[in-house]
């Protein structure tokens, strides 16, 4: 062992060692580069010669002498109840060793960092106001992009100076708005009621309500916008509910005027029960077609952590008919939860309601999930599933029908 | 990057960054690179110098980089000077350096400071797993066992799980030690085993079994061996604790599973009151059953076969030791099918009683509801692992009885194609690390991983007294 350790030495400092140095450590050297990382470890006694010459050590005495400066700065921060200081000091330190942490956190922030119970719950919130400030900052950038070169064309406009002609003053947008509400208003009286149950605050955390809102904020602006809008209810709607916060931080003082109905009441006290359907992914029953007199139910629940029945239970209890809409029949589903976000649910409805053509309303349901669509009836797909399972996955035919049987259970079992 | 093997002058480490090409993170990529091939600290030692003289200062994460390399190589000076710098630079440090200093220290004979360190990452937040690792096992190397279960029990009175490295150093450094404390202290290790059911891997339990034999005038001998189905140990003779619940333990398991399984936070997520009640009196009326069977899980065992058939064979299997049977199973297998044929289904119905829940209703939650009615004797079939029920019962102490109550009373049958149902027996002694006072039996893993929660090892270490 040791002649060969002698032996590698050797070699390393008689041949490959000047070559190295002759054409520097560049990266077209790879192959080469590999054998001397093998011979690292030889290497500590031969690395004297140029040491001598560089203070290893100067950093020392840089990173020493610096330190005055530093510390006064410390005293000078914003006084801060202690504990809050303290967190605030460590996320400094966090962000300095390079995770992913905010520039910039308010007090508030801070207080809902410290109240995470873990160490996980902890990182994942901080990950989550990084981001959201990398966005803001990016956004901000665009924006500034943009008036720079709004302000260039207006100048470019400027000396044009030749004003067209038009019989239109240019008020597009204030004179859709009126029509939008022209419509919307139509629809208070004359529409189709769509409720969203907004009983779910309880199932949820602050910001999954938060998202949930945002989600049906999106909804309702395209119901607005469409052709034939929706009656939309909100039922059991608590004032003073997280729900209620959000949507005012959304809409401001737009919340008063939109025109829906805000109800705390219940659905099941407003529409006659037999012409309501609660439509919930869980649903044992698929849905065929949008029928124009059913007044349909939407859950304003967004569950991260995926909570089956929540919604069929609800349903359940008040004894209504329920119905989730036939992905599987319709996509050739590949990944994902099967429920979709509100705003998706939105369109899909807008798009039934106007044309009844499944396909195009399920364009609305995210590409990512599924393959493609099908028109063919069950069994064939079967036979394709099966075939496209066997050339990817090599797996048994069994195994393959056992998975087709979990994932059509529903209409198999329930015969 | 490959890093450099010799220090290198400051006009090479900056040809090298112009090369690279982006340089803004050149010293980072620098630094990885020379942890990953342990490159000389001389070299890192270069770039910090290159580093302090062009910015005249050098940026916490590239330090704690530093650290690691002197931690990975045991350089106990640098690690030091590093604390030295970091102590006046910075007012606190982040977890990352305290574990890397601690870590570093605690293999020197600079041991002591590590404590010190350990005492300031109290003040600020809870030390991780691996401080308390680094200084136990520290204590310990140095024969300081008092030190080092303080620093243990502190470390569980903060919620902070050990590693099984940690509780095998312990028996390790322990060896040969005559000392009642420490002799009650380690004891409790085994019993922290026993209450976690934890089970030793492989080289943990020969340290457990060489602790023992090395205890001077103990008279302890060990054996490996494996347990008997009855549940005797063939070394000793001695009958394993049974894996019966007690009549607390029962009756606590059963409450919860009402409470948090079937009912959890909305009873109609799994059934209906109604439906409850239904299945409450039709099992009140007929109990007590002697096996409880999953009537659809069942039914696929084959895929093959018609299902009402394997569910037949099943019953007809089970049937004959004239025990009472309770199939549960849903309203759509009552419905004439090409895999449920009303014949059979009426035929099965004599030997057995039946109940059928509605389609959308979850079958499980009444298996354990009949189960657990019926008595410690009754005993259910399924092939299904219940975790998902499990994962509903709210604290780690009732998971576990759940657990071993599943071992006891789970038939679950082989992976076979073979016609006739065959049946793994359930486990009729408790599978957990247990004493007598004069004779230990613990059971371990052969590799070190766990893979399988419901799996439990076979083999055993006996460890008895002779007086």
């Amino acid at each position: 062992m040791q002649s060969a350790n002698m032996f590698l030495k050797k070699t390393v400092r008689s041949c490959v060692l000047p070559f190295a140095a002759q054409y520097g450590m560049k990266k077209d050297l790879f192959p080469l580069s590999r054998t001397l990382s093998l011979s690292l470890c030889l290497k500590q006694d031969n690395s004297c010669k140029p040491s001598e010459k560089l203070d290893l050590d100067a950093w020392k005495k840089v990173m020493k002498s610096g330190l005055h400066e530093e510390v006064r700065e410390m005293v000078s921060e914003p006084q801060e109840p202690s504990s809050l200081a303290a967190a605030r000091e460590i996320l400094e330190m966090w962000r300095l060793a390079g995770r992913l942490v905010p520039e910039n956190i308010s007090e508030e922030q801070l207080k809902t960092f410290m109240e995470c119970p873990s160490k996980s719950a902890k990182r994942k919130y901080l990950k989550y106001l990084h981001l959201k400030e990398l966005h803001k900052k990016s956004d901000k950038r665009k924006m500034d992009e943009k008036r720079e070169r709004r302000l260039e064309a207006q100048e470019q406009a400027s000396k044009m100076d030749e004003t067209k002609k038009s019989s239109f003053i240019c008020m597009w947008s204030n004179s859709m708005d009126k029509a939008y509400n022209w419509r919307a208003a139509q629809s208070m009286i004359f529409g189709q009621p769509l409720v969203f149950d907004m009983s779910y605050e309880k199932e949820m955390s602050v910001r999954e309500v938060t998202n949930t809102v945002r989600q049906i904020v999106l909804g309702e602006g395209s119901n607005r916008r469409s052709v034939d809008p929706f009656h939309i209810h909100f039922c059991n709607f608590k004032d003073n509910s997280l729900y209620h916060k959000e949507f005012i931080k959304h809409y401001r003082e737009a919340w008063g005027k939109l025109l829906i109905t805000v109800t705390d009441q219940c659905y099941t006290e407003i529409f006659p029960k037999n012409k309501l359907i609660y439509l919930t992914a869980d649903s044992p029953k698929v849905m065929k077609s949008f029928d124009h007199d059913k007044i349909y139910i939407i859950g304003s629940m967004v569950d991260k952590s995926i909570k089956t029945g929540v919604s069929l239970a609800r349903a359940k209890r008040l004894g209504l008919e329920t119905a989730a809409l036939p992905l599987e029949k319709y996509l050739l589903w590949s990944t994902g939860a099967k429920n979709l976000t509100l705003d998706q649910m939105m369109h899909i409805l807008l798009t039934l309601k106007d044309t009844a053509d499944w396909k195009k309303a399920l364009e609305f349901v995210p590409k990512r999930k599924y393959c493609g669509f099908v028109n063919r009836p069950v069994q064939e797909l079967k036979k394709s599933l099966d075939l496209i399972n066997t050339l990817k996955l090599g797996k048994r035919r069994e195994e393959v029908q056992k998975q087709f049987a979990k994932n059509y259970s529903k209409k198999y079992k329930l015969k | 990057v490959q890093p450099p093997e010799k220090p290198l002058q400051p006009e090479e480490w900056n040809k090298l960054r112009e090369d690279f090409q982006s340089p803004e993170i050149f010293e980072e990529v620098m630094f990885n690179s020379m942890i990953r091939c342990n490159s000389p600290i001389d070299v890192a030692k270069s770039l910090l110098s290159h580093l302090a003289k062009r910015n005249g200062d050098i940026s916490y994460s590239v330090l704690v980089k530093y650290l690691t390399l002197c931690v990975q190589q045991g350089q106990v000076s640098e690690i030091c000077d590093v604390y030295d710098i970091m102590k006046v630079r910075f007012k606190i440090l982040e977890s990352g350096a305290y574990n890397l200093l601690i870590k570093g220290l605690s293999n020197s004979d600079q041991w002591r400071m590590a404590l010190t360190l350990l005492k300031e990452v109290k003040k600020i937040m809870i030390p991780s797993r691996t401080c308390y690792e680094s200084c136990i096992k520290a204590a310990s190397r140095h024969q300081d066992m008092k030190l080092a279960f303080e620093l243990y029990n502190e470390m569980l009175a903060k919620d902070v799980v050990p590693t099984l490295d940690v509780l095998q150093s312990f028996f390790d450094f322990s060896r040969g030690m005559k000392d009642a404390q420490l002799q009650k202290e380690l004891f409790a290790i085994l019993l922290y085993l026993r209450d976690n059911q934890i089970y030793p891997h492989k080289t943990f339990m020969w340290s457990i079994k060489l602790w023992f034999e090395s205890i001077p005038g103990g008279n302890w001998r060990g054996h490996l061996t494996n347990i008997k189905d009855s549940g005797q140990c063939p070394v000793c003779n001695h009958q394993l604790e049974d894996s019966n619940l007690t009549e607390e333990e029962y009756s606590n398991l059963s409450e919860r599973i009402i409470r948090d399984v079937i009912h959890g936070t909305d009873t109609f997520r799994k059934t209906s009151p109604q439906e409850f009640e239904a299945f409450q009196t039709f099992v009140e009326n007929r109990l007590p059953f002697d096996i409880v069977i999953d009537g659809l899980n069942v039914s696929h065992i084959k895929p093959k076969k018609m299902q009402c058939e394997n569910l037949y064979d099943a019953i007809n299997c089970l049937a004959k030791e004239n025990v009472r049977l309770l199939v549960l199973g849903r309203k759509h297998m009552l419905i004439n099918s090409s895999n449920w044929k009303r014949e059979i289904m009426k035929e099965m119905q004599n030997k057995a009683d039946f109940f059928f829940a509605e389609n959308i209703s979850e079958d499980d939650a009444f298996l354990l509801y009949a189960t657990l009615r019926s008595g410690k004797h009754c005993k259910f079939v399924t092939r299904d692992f219940l975790r998902d029920h499990k994962a509903c019962l709210s604290d780690s102490l009732t998971r576990h009885l759940f657990r071993k109550w599943q071992r006891g009373h789970q038939i679950s049958k082989k992976k076979c194609f073979s016609s006739v149902f065959s049946q793994q027996p359930a486990f009729r002694y408790d599978c957990v690390v247990q004493t007598t006072g004069d004779t230990w039996h613990i059971p371990y893993k052969d590799v070190f991983e766990e893979k399988y929660s419901y799996r439990v090892p076979r083999k055993w270490l006996c460890i008895q007294q002779k007086l």
